[in-house]
């Protein structure tokens, strides 16, 4: 018959199986009682540490032409953002990036989740900048829950740059014109302005310090134009004539010096008239002052990035109905110089550096 | 006809399946969650924020001016040291909307003595004296100065030092 | 009495050496999570301010028209083995260009670093 030695009953069996299940369960509820995080907990800091860095220390993609020119229909084009001026400046951050930013026209958080933050699991976050000098900030997120990962980073902010052309400037560089024999022989007037950046770029190396339209916006605002219409304004009766003269800006156009030719590129039509929130393209009557607000956009779309760029204003003075023309000196630097948009601070107000704080949470 | 022989197949076959479903799914419930905490965090955030302050510090303020403060610091060394407690303590002790922190620093600079090529350090100041007891971490920062340097009698020349601060929290 | 078939028993045992082997690589598993790095251990221990610091300083050396075994050179490679623990090593030269209408005198240089965990050499040419 067969040999019984060695076989287990399946009475056994079932006991030892039962037995071996409450074991297993045992030893592996042991191992967990001595440690305490979640995995998704664990990252907070993690991913506070990586996004400070991407923000503080990056300019963002695409860098040239900068992400924050562009308009909300082409967000989807913003791969990253980043702060940085450049990736030559880590820290120093531009103003028009943190403006861009925390424009609403980007949603919390998806917006923000997939261009800065990144990763699939979906974290919340605050993020925050503070200017330390005034005090006030600017932050998009959630508010702060009581255990968040986080990270602060000390930065400095570049301000923008720009330029004032007001009735003293305009005097003391002689932009009225003044060509024998008479002062008030013209009645089409030219201003021009000129964006050297070939010479931006060479005399300032340090991205910290540069100024550079082709990736920061650059803003001029002529002033007092009423003022400059006949020389001797303040005598009362010239003062009233020239109220009722109207100042034509009649044209922007744009010149690019290329390869020893200067060659008219574009108009430009986006000026700010007399204070008004939003632009006016030429021909137009103005009232008393112009602001020029460049956006990098405008060199890039003419590729002159490196080369010197002129602005000419040409404006008609006319009066009466049915209109005639007035002659004036004006503004007008036809004799002189170009208005140069160049590290002088006397012609132009250079960018600040300004302390701020970047501090981002994630939980 | 029917008999029993093969249900012990049967039996043995569900339960030794039942073992193996019920392991598996204990070891694979068990080994996701484990993760160790990270106790270096804090000393990380700190590293980070000692080192930004000292790169701000060494910043010039403009285009035109091309000596830093931190570089001023050091080559001045009568108002350097207060100098230096009042910018540092003002960028470490920053807050946004985040927690606030108390920060304490120790700040030298260290040289080469060219002589006998050995090293030579100079305290530029401290919030507080160490005690040893603290848990600090140190953040330190090149910088090129126009100084003469103890023992160094020469002609005043371009040297450079190595700031280092020791950092902790309260 | 009639004994039951044991000849099946074969099944249960391949089914807890299958159950047995499983629990003792979960245990390996489990184990592996404490010897890694944490994060913020690996963010310490990688040098990229250290890198950027020393890259700066060379560079402002070559702007100040420096030259190799001048003080500061001796300084930078003394104080960063001593202090620093790392090797730096860098060479100095200018690079002229020849265009039509000037000649243009660049800084040249090749840094070395390398602090016995990361290497990071860089060739750098001024603007």
């Amino acid at each position: 018959m067969s040999d019984e030695t060695g076989n287990l009953s399946i009475d056994f069996l079932v006991g030892f199986t039962i037995f071996l299940i409450a074991f297993i369960w045992v030893a592996s509820m042991i191992s967990g009682i001595m440690v305490g995080l979640q995995s998704s907990h664990i990252d907070y800091d993690a991913v506070a540490y990586r996004t400070g860095v991407i923000l503080a220390e990056d300019p963002g993609w695409p860098a040239s032409p900068p992400w924050e020119f562009y308009g909300d229909g082409q967000k989807y084009e913003i791969s990253r953002f980043g702060f940085a001026t450049s990736k030559d400046s880590p820290g120093i951050l531009s103003q028009d990036k943190l403006n861009r930013f925390f424009c609403s026209s980007f949603i919390y958080p998806d917006d923000y989740q997939s261009r800065a933050i990144f990763g699939d699991f979906p974290y919340q976050f605050n993020i925050s900048v503070i200017d330390v000098e005034t005090r006030k900030g600017q932050s998009v997120g959630g508010i702060l829950p009581d255990g968040y990962g986080y990270i602060r980073r000390l930065v400095k902010i570049k301000g923008s740059s720009n330029a004032s052309i007001g009735l003293a400037y305009i005097i003391a560089h002689k932009y009225n014109n003044t060509a024998i024999p008479s002062d008030l022989n013209v009645t089409h007037h030219e201003f021009s302005i000129l964006i050297n950046n070939t010479k931006l770029q060479t005399q300032m190396r340090n991205p910290t310090y540069q100024i550079d339209p082709s990736r920061e916006q650059i803003m001029i605002n002529i002033t007092d134009l009423r003022s400059t219409i006949v020389p001797g304004y303040n005598s009362p009766s010239i003062s009233n004539y020239s109220k009722l003269v109207n100042i034509s800006l009649t044209s922007i156009n744009v010149y690019k010096w290329d390869g020893g030719a200067l060659s008219m590129v574009r108009t430009f039509n986006t000026p700010y008239i007399d204070g008004n929130s939003s632009v006016t393209a030429p021909p137009c009557i103005v009232s008393d002052n112009i602001s020029l607000v460049i956006n990098p956009r405008v060199f890039d779309i003419m590729q002159a990035g490196y080369s010197q760029v002129y602005f000419n204003l040409t404006f008609d003075l006319k009066t009466g109905i049915p209109p005639k023309s007035v002659n004036s000196s004006f503004l007008n630097n036809t004799f002189s110089k170009p208005f140069d948009y160049n590290y002088d601070p006397a012609n132009v107000t250079q960018p600040r550096l300004r302390d701020a704080v970047v501090e981002v949470a994630v939980w | 006809m029917v008999n029993d022989e093969g249900q012990l197949y049967t039996i043995e076959g569900v339960a030794a399946a039942l073992i193996m479903l019920l392991t598996a799914y204990l070891i694979v419930g068990a080994t996701s969650m484990y993760t160790p905490g990270d106790a270096h965090i804090s000393d990380m955030q700190l590293e980070v924020l000692g080192s930004d302050a000292l790169t701000m510090m060494d910043i010039p303020p403009n285009g035109t001016v091309t000596a830093s403060p931190l570089q001023q610091i050091i080559e001045n060394d009568s108002y350097g040291g207060g100098q230096f407690r009042v910018m540092f303590m003002n960028y470490t002790n920053v807050s946004g909307y985040g927690p606030k922190h108390d920060i304490q620093f120790s700040a030298n600079y260290t040289y080469r003595v060219p002589a006998d090529a050995t090293l030579m350090s100079v305290n530029i100041n401290s919030s507080r004296y160490l005690t040893g007891g603290e848990h600090a971490i140190r953040v330190t920062k090149w910088v090129i100065v126009n100084k003469k340097l103890p023992p160094d009698t020469g002609v005043l020349g371009r040297r450079a030092v190595l700031v280092e601060v020791l950092l902790w929290r309260d | 009495m009639a004994r039951l078939n044991d000849d099946a028993q074969w099944i249960i045992l391949m089914g807890f050496l299958v159950s047995f082997s499983l629990f003792f690589l979960a245990l390996i598993i489990n184990q592996s999570t404490v010897v890694g790095q944490t994060t913020a251990e690996s963010v310490i221990e990688f040098p990229k301010n250290d890198i950027r610091d020393i890259s700066q300083v060379i560079k402002e050396h070559a702007g100040n028209n420096g030259t190799i075994n001048d003080p500061v050179y001796q300084d930078i490679i003394a104080l960063s083995i001593q202090r620093k623990g790392a090797v730096v090593n860098y060479t100095l030269n200018t690079v002229y260009t020849r265009g039509p209408l000037t000649t243009d005198m660049r800084n040249y240089s090749l840094i070395h670093y390398n602090n016995g965990v990361t290497t990071y050499n860089e060739n750098w040419t001024s603007y």
